[in-house]
């Protein structure tokens, strides 16, 4: 299975919504605490296992996250730590990129989710409590949703309504949004601790996964959210993200401080049903391939980038 | 968008025009482009993503209560808000406590302490917003630091009672153990230096009174030697028993230090439960929650009268049991060197000046080069075809390359292999559930859209018999979620390689046949194929 040395420590992995082979990596420098960040675009030689560099962005702050474009094949954006969110085109040099840079957000912006349904618009969510909505061709945001009383580590888009959106944040509730109405519509408090991470199913647009510094992952069902539909545990530190499988109703990923990634079936007893422990240092980002079932890739604080198959060694060679 | 009947302030939760009318009330900073929404009912089935429960009066009560208490009255908005809404209130329970209570501004006027009082009037409603408004920048301002401003707040609030109730038992204890000594030890060693006096002056009287031999001195001198080792032995048996007695003196103290804080949870509780302040200065709830998020799992607060507004008790949960509180992971060495020489105002050797700023801010954004891909799970939905961007022939061909593409070949140079991460290991073949390969079928096709169903490509004008012998076996038994068509995806990808083959050649072969009829007796026999299995 390919690996990818970065330079810097990574923090975030997605592959392209439009190549099969082609997957972008955040990295930021010093553990992102201060330094400089780097967006690396990789493609997978389809002969040999392995993962070259197609081109590479230079930021001056770390960058926290990534979200392909859905409706033009080479944008790519980024959420940096210096508050800022760059719009990359992933087909023109470096040198002329990148092709925005909008700055609205007071701290970090920790992630960047883009609208799978509409492709129009993405949200970013930052350490400023806020959630931003944007649209590629404005120069400011069309919305920002301010509730949290904490950073918002991370809000996705539902996979089936294309104006409600979920964040997560370190006041400990996940909130529901509909970008047509002013406020929240939903507020869970869904754990004890800070969470770190949401994600919707891509079957059932009404669970919700949260993942939290308290190490465990819990499925909501925002129709009955006072119970949680199943609690996993088995992470031995904060779980950093997680994301349900685009091919499967029941099957999710999710990578932790305790340095391994884990799949999960919330609808079995007995839930962990893999895990990788390929990282020698927290795993930060990890994805799961909309376009190849099975494919999954992670990235941790070991700056090295994975990309395997379900069921395989990720240090196969 | 339907709208309504203007909406009056106190309707029952759950509808957006109420939440429209109480965003006016809210106190959330959110802009917004233009004019703000008017109420009304986005799609015509109520949606599921909002909170349709009515209000539990019984919480909103709780809520009022916990509003009304001067602490609470002290604290930004914002970490009210935030720790109703971690109890488990919902946005329209909050607003109406709000509501409920009388909101001043902390710098005016003393606040009347009526919690009961259904105070309506849009008046202090206009005036909780314009304090709580300018509350808003501070929290924004505060938030900014590694602890959470509310957690420091409420340390420090707990260490300062904290270290008032320490210093009063320890000044306490000290006075008591002072006592005690005074009282017990120091009359027991002055006995017992008293009785060595004594016994040595009884010795010294009886030498010099009696001429004892050699041996009877020996023995008084033994018998003296004794006599003290014996109380030498005494005193620190005693002592050890004053050790105990202090010990359990302390322990006792603990007890009551314990003790005193459950009081005073207690008494807090109270404040919360009965009507009127408590007297004594009790912690907020606030402080409470703050112990909550320092001990260990599953300690509720008896918030709601006991009742689990979140139950740990899980439908299901995986086997070894390792919730609750968090630990932190051990950082890498050179993480912690960094942050100390962060912290230090040092700032690491390595970093660069990079420009970053779009050298172009008017670059135009690119044309895209390639229409959308239909998601695995949008098969079949309406909304797949709004998704699709149709677009010049070009495109429509690129459309038409995925969908033989299906995930089972990579279309670019290399078309002699399977590219290694198609490789499709033994455990996805068997779960066969939910497979979808699908190809975005809506937008050229004219072929009824069945549910779920991948769509083989056509085949080629050349048929293999074994393939379309393949195509056609038969599907195994066996209950699945999801339409039957989905064993004929898993029966399909079985025979992988050759498919591979087929699509191939109906690459190679030209996509204008398969836009087109193609070779019709087979497309009917998929068709026939569908049919069955539909």
């Amino acid at each position: 299975m390919p690996v990818f040395k970065t330079p810097f420590n990574g923090y975030s992995v997605k592959f392209s919504p439009f190549y099969e082979s082609r997957l972008a990596v955040a990295t930021a420098q010093n553990f992102g605490i201060l330094g400089n960040g780097r967006v690396h675009v990789l493609d997978l030689s389809p002969a040999a296992p392995a993962l070259t560099e197609l081109v590479a962005f230079d930021t001056a702050d770390g960058v926290y996250d990534l979200a392909w474009s859905e409706s033009h094949d080479s944008l790519l954006i980024a959420a940096v730590a210096d508050g800022s969110v760059k719009i990359y085109d992933t087909a023109l040099p470096p040198t002329a990129n990148p092709i925005r840079s909008l700055h609205e957000h007071t701290r970090e912006v920790h992630s960047a989710d883009y609208n799978p349904t509409r492709r129009d618009s993405f949200i970013t969510s930052s350490w400023d409590d806020t959630v931003k909505l944007w649209t590629v061709d404005r120069p400011t945001s069309v919305r920002t949703f301010k509730e949290h009383a904490y950073c918002v580590y991370n809000a996705t888009w539902n996979p089936r309504h294309s104006d409600v959106f979920c964040s997560a944040s370190g006041d400990c509730t996940l909130r529901i949004w509909d970008v047509r109405e002013m406020g929240s519509t939903m507020i869970i408090p869904a754990h004890e601790f800070e969470i770190l991470a949401c994600d919707w199913n891509k079957y059932d647009d009404c669970l919700i996964a949260s993942a939290s510094v308290d190490k465990s992952i819990k499925i909501w069902d925002v129709r009955n959210y006072r119970v949680p539909i199943a609690v996993l545990n088995g992470h031995g530190y904060a779980v950093r993200k997680v994301k349900f499988s685009p091919h499967k109703r029941n099957l999710l990923a999710s990578c932790s401080y305790d340095m391994t990634v884990c799949l999960w079936d919330f609808m079995v007893e007995d839930a962990l049903v893999g895990r990788y422990d390929h990282h020698t240092e927290f795993a930060v980002g990890v994805d799961m391939s909309v376009l190849v079932e099975g494919l999954l890739a992670s990235t941790g604080w070991d700056e090295l980038v994975y990309v395997w198959q379900q069921g395989m060694d990720p240090r196969a060679v | 968008m339907a709208t309504q009947s203007p909406p009056s302030p106190s309707s029952t939760a759950g509808n957006p025009p109420t939440l429209a009318a109480e965003t006016s009330q809210q106190a959330t900073g959110v802009q917004q482009d233009g004019p703000p929404e008017a109420a009304e009912q986005p799609i015509s089935s109520p949606s599921v993503f909002v909170n349709s429960e009515p209000m539990r009066e019984e919480q909103v009560q709780n809520a009022v209560k916990f509003l009304s208490h001067p602490k609470v009255r002290g604290s930004p908005v914002i970490y009210r808000r935030s720790f109703l809404e971690k109890k488990g209130l919902t946005k329209e329970e909050i607003d109406e406590a709000f509501r409920r209570v009388p909101d001043p501004p902390p710098s005016a006027q003393a606040t009347s302490a009526n919690q009961v009082g259904q105070v309506k009037s849009s008046s202090s409603n206009i005036q909780s917003q314009a304090p709580t408004q300018a509350l808003q920048p501070q929290p924004a301002g505060a938030a900014p630091t590694a602890v959470s401003p509310v957690s420091t707040t409420m340390m420090s609030r707990f260490h300062w009672y904290h270290a008032v109730l320490a210093v009063g038992l320890l000044a306490a204890s000290g006075a008591g153990t002072a006592v005690f000594f005074k009282k017990s030890l120091i009359p027991r060693l002055k006995s017992w230096i008293r009785k060595v006096v004594l016994e040595e002056e009884d010795d010294s009287e009886n030498k010099s009174i009696a001429k004892p031999s050699l041996a009877e001195e020996a023995a008084a001198a033994a018998k003296a030697a004794a006599a003290a080792a014996s109380d030498v032995a005494k005193a620190s048996q005693e002592l050890l028993n004053s050790k105990n007695e202090e010990r359990r003196y302390f322990s006792e103290l603990m007890n009551l230090l314990d003790v005193q804080l459950q009081e005073m949870k207690s008494m807090s509780n109270s404040i919360r439960k009965l009507e009127g302040p408590s007297n004594n200065s009790g912690r907020t709830s606030l402080v409470n929650q703050e112990d909550h998020r320092d001990s260990v799992t599953g300690v509720k607060q008896p918030y709601a009268n006991g009742k689990a507004d979140f139950d740990m008790q899980s439908v299901r949960s995986s086997s070894p049991p390792a919730p609750g509180e968090p630990s932190v992971a051990p950082h890498p060495k050179s993480y912690m060197e960094i942050m100390a020489m962060v912290q230090r105002g040092e700032k690491p050797p390595n970093i660069r000046d990079i420009n970053d700023l779009p050298p172009n801010p008017n670059q135009q954004l690119p044309n895209p080069r390639l229409a959308p891909k239909a998601k695995p799970w949008e098969v079949g939905q309406a909304q797949n075809a709004s998704g699709q961007v149709i677009q010049s022939q070009v495109s429509a061909e690129g459309l038409n390359f995925k969908v033989q593409d299906n995930g089972l070949n990579h279309q670019s140079d290399d078309d002699s292999s399977v590219p290694w991460w198609q490789r499709k290991n033994v455990k996805i073949t068997e779960v066969g559930e939910d497979e979808i390969k699908a190809g975005p079928y809506s937008v050229r096709t004219n072929e009824p859209p069945v549910q779920r169903t991948w769509v083989p490509p056509q085949p080629p004008p050349v048929v293999m018999p074994e393939a379309a012998e393949a195509i056609r076996r038969p599907k195994p038994s066996g209950p699945t979620e999801q339409s039957t068509s989905h064993q004929l995806a898993s029966q399909t990808s079985e025979v992988t390689d050759e498919l591979q083959r087929i699509t191939k050649i109906s690459e190679a072969g030209g996509i204008e046949e398969i836009k087109g009829n193609g070779s019709v007796q087979n497309s009917s026999e998929i068709q026939e194929e569908q049919e069955t299995h539909a």
